[in-house]
């Protein structure tokens, strides 16, 4: 069982996430955009980060990277609906360590968490 | 062949004024006051020809082939209801009697076509012989010519103007279907033939790129609510900008709006209609509210649905362009389709006369569904990128996280 | 085979029927009591016009704040140019300036993504009362800003404005 943040500004997605989410993990935290990201993350130190991309006032990928450069041993997966290469590359660069497109599948989200933090 | 921004306005004035003197040749011979709404250039997809003309609608006009410096075919077509009305001005007790009604029909399409014709003949300062008008008389789109032949894109450019009744919510059309090749090449020489042409085949593979962007939201839509769902028509438009508003009518619609910076930026739309949205809106949440109004719900459901269709759409561009395009956070829209347009119109016309118009469908069989995706990209940007387009790798829509993580 | 003249160019002022519309980008006046209808007003502001004592009145629908910006030859597009062409039109057909009050409606900021100072909603409404201010015009009447669309219907008649929203009552000015 890890200890998950969610990261997302849709409300609509935050309590689908947890619905699959709940189960097996711990969800710790919702937030909605990369500033309480951060500051939550500092907060809890959680295993794991569900991290969108596009969230008001500071992006997921921004977000990422701070986290990322601060906690080298964290762990975040991109969960978002941006398909581009560039944007996929970008969060490489800032450190993610999964990439999960939406719309998706539950069993694809528990795969990805499986790679990541392997319970 | 190239064409610019100067000759799709010239061509696109060239059919409205065409269209306004087919207008007031009706009003002449009628009475009925009648005014063009709205004239838009398109390209589009050959079998797609007349969609928004649905399957159901009867509607009876008439056909012409027209012959010179263009060549093709053009129609003028009212809904059958309305036409009675349109034989009873110029007729009285002519609905009676079949075949007059016919010939009334054939006789006035023959007055307006023949000045819709004359006046590009005019401009163009050559002449353009037309047949003598067939009437006819079928369903939905059916009713429209099947388009000329075209190149390996298979896409025609369709002008098509709106004709509204004074004080009625009622319209009628009028399409041209010019050949292709005569088209652009006249295009091209009506142009400027300055730096800000646009190859077609750029165009019409970007057209393409929109197909398999509306597939891929379609998929989506399809994945999160279980709705069947068809992606049905993209096409590319061009118009004056205040006439872009024009085509939403005061429907109520429901759907989310985001700004998109990168290459192009713009502003996208992703829209329903009121029932369409509670229809998906319910199909997305786990528990049926079976709710006959929009609820916060609905709207929550429906802010994230249009973020994913958003960027189903627009990734496409990035990754067949090699860049990124970013977009806002969806805002979402609940108003009257025309006020929901106008100020992003109205953003966009600070810079531009005319703007381009993406504009997607995508509809499902079982259920009264429908969704519309509305692309207005900025004019200049879009040329670029349209410039920096690899046709080769206009297929290249999609991106594969797994072979970066 | 045309049996038209070629002699009418302007649009249907000649005639009038009971209920005429004004698209975007458009004016319409009336002498005989016609009813000028606009809808789907976002960003966009109508202005209406009215001189009680001839009985004139008119509707522009403009759209951006300043002609300058995008000078393309049609006034009727922006609320400076817009509103002079309204007035001066109004004064064609028998209004005293000076009888003249206005009403108006739209101005939204509803989808404004642009970012600090204010939207083309609200420099189009400030644009509109200056140039009415600027010809001594008053305002008898407002409803704009807010973030919702807005249709609206001038009884040329009375003068009356009536202003309709998707969500919420109609409202006389």
């Amino acid at each position: 069982m890890a200890e998950v943040l969610i990261a997302d500004d849709s409300e609509f997605m935050r309590n689908l996430l947890r619905e699959i989410l709940e189960e097996d993990h711990n969800i710790i935290g919702e937030v909605e955009n990369g500033v309480e990201a951060v500051e939550m993350f500092k907060e809890e130190e959680p295993d794991l980060v569900m991290m969108d991309i596009v969230m008001p006032i500071r992006d997921g990928i921004e977000a990422t990277d701070e986290i990322k450069t601060e906690y080298p041993n964290s762990n975040v997966i991109m969960c978002t609906s941006v398909g581009q290469e560039e944007k996929m590359k970008e969060a490489v660069k800032a450190g993610a360590d999964g990439y999960i497109t939406k719309p998706f599948q539950k069993p694809s989200v528990i795969e990805a968490i499986q790679d990541v933090v392997p319970s | 062949m190239k064409i610019d921004v100067q000759s799709l306005d010239t061509f696109n004035q060239l059919a409205h004024e065409g269209a306004q003197e087919a207008t007031r040749s009706m009003t002449q011979m009628t009475g009925i006051e009648a005014t063009v709404e709205v004239t838009r250039i398109s390209l589009v997809d050959r079998k797609d020809i007349g969609e928004e003309l649905g399957n159901d609608a009867e509607f009876v006009g008439v056909q012409f082939g027209f012959d010179g410096a263009l060549t093709g075919e053009t129609v003028l077509i009212f809904e059958r209801e309305q036409s009675a009305a349109i034989v009873e001005a110029l007729v009285p007790g002519g609905m009676a009697d079949e075949s007059m009604a016919q010939s009334s029909v054939k006789e006035i399409g023959n007055i307006m076509m023949s000045g819709f014709i004359d006046g590009w003949a005019e401009h163009l300062g050559t002449s353009i012989e037309h047949t003598p008008p067939s009437y006819i008389e079928r369903q939905g789109k059916d009713v429209l010519p099947e388009g000329p032949e075209t190149d390996e894109h298979d896409q025609v450019f369709v002008f098509r103007s709106e004709i509204q009744w004074e004080g009625e919510d009622v319209s009628f059309y009028i399409y041209m279907l010019p050949e292709y090749t005569p088209l652009t090449e006249l295009m091209a020489e009506h142009g400027s033939s300055g730096t800000d042409a646009i190859p077609i085949k750029k165009l019409a593979a970007f057209n393409q790129m929109n197909r398999e962007g509306t597939r891929r939201a379609a998929e989506n839509v399809e994945m999160m609510s279980g709705i069947e769902t068809e992606a049905e028509v993209s096409q590319i438009s061009f118009a004056p900008i205040e006439d872009v508003p024009k085509r939403f009518g005061k429907e109520t619609h429901v759907g989310t709006a985001v700004e998109f910076t990168g290459a192009p930026s713009g502003f996208l739309l992703v829209l329903f209609d009121e029932q369409s949205a509670i229809t998906v809106a319910e199909g997305l949440m786990p528990v049926d509210m079976d709710s006959d109004e929009l609820t916060d719900q609905h709207k929550a459901a429906i802010e994230e649905l249009g973020n994913i269709m958003t960027s189903g759409f627009v990734d496409g561009w990035a990754n067949v362009l090699q860049r990124s395009v970013e977009h806002t956070p969806p805002r979402l829209v609940h108003d009257m389709g025309q006020a929901i347009i106008d100020p992003l119109a109205a953003q966009l016309g600070q810079h531009q006369r005319h703007a381009f118009m993406i504009d997607s469908t995508m509809k499902t069989e079982e259920l009264e569904f429908e969704s519309k995706i509305h692309a207005l990209p900025n004019e200049q940007e879009l040329r670029k990128a349209l410039d920096d387009l690899d046709v080769d790798r206009a297929d290249q829509t999609e991106a594969d996280a797994d072979r970066l993580f | 085979m045309k049996i038209y003249d070629g002699s009418e160019s302007g649009d249907s002022e000649e005639t009038t029927p009971e209920r005429i519309k004004v698209g975007i980008a458009e004016y319409e006046v009336t002498a005989d009591g016609a009813t000028l209808t606009t809808s789907g007003l976002g960003s966009c502001v109508g202005v209406a016009l009215y001189d009680e004592h001839s009985g004139a009145a008119g509707l522009v629908h403009v759209m951006l704040p300043v002609a300058d910006e995008v000078d393309d030859g049609k006034p009727a597009k922006f609320a400076d140019t817009g509103t002079e062409l309204l007035i001066e039109e109004l004064e064609s057909i028998g209004a005293n300036k000076r009888g003249i009050e206005a009403k108006i409606a739209g101005g939204s900021d509803m989808l404004d993504f642009s970012e600090g100072g204010s939207g083309i909603g609200d420099r189009n409404v400030e644009q509109v009362k200056e140039t009415l201010s600027d010809h001594n015009i008053s305002l008898a009447g407002e409803d704009v800003g807010g973030d919702h669309g807005r249709s609206v219907r001038l009884q040329a008649t009375t003068g009356d404005l009536v202003v309709k929203s998707a969500n919420r009552q109609d409202r006389t000015l």
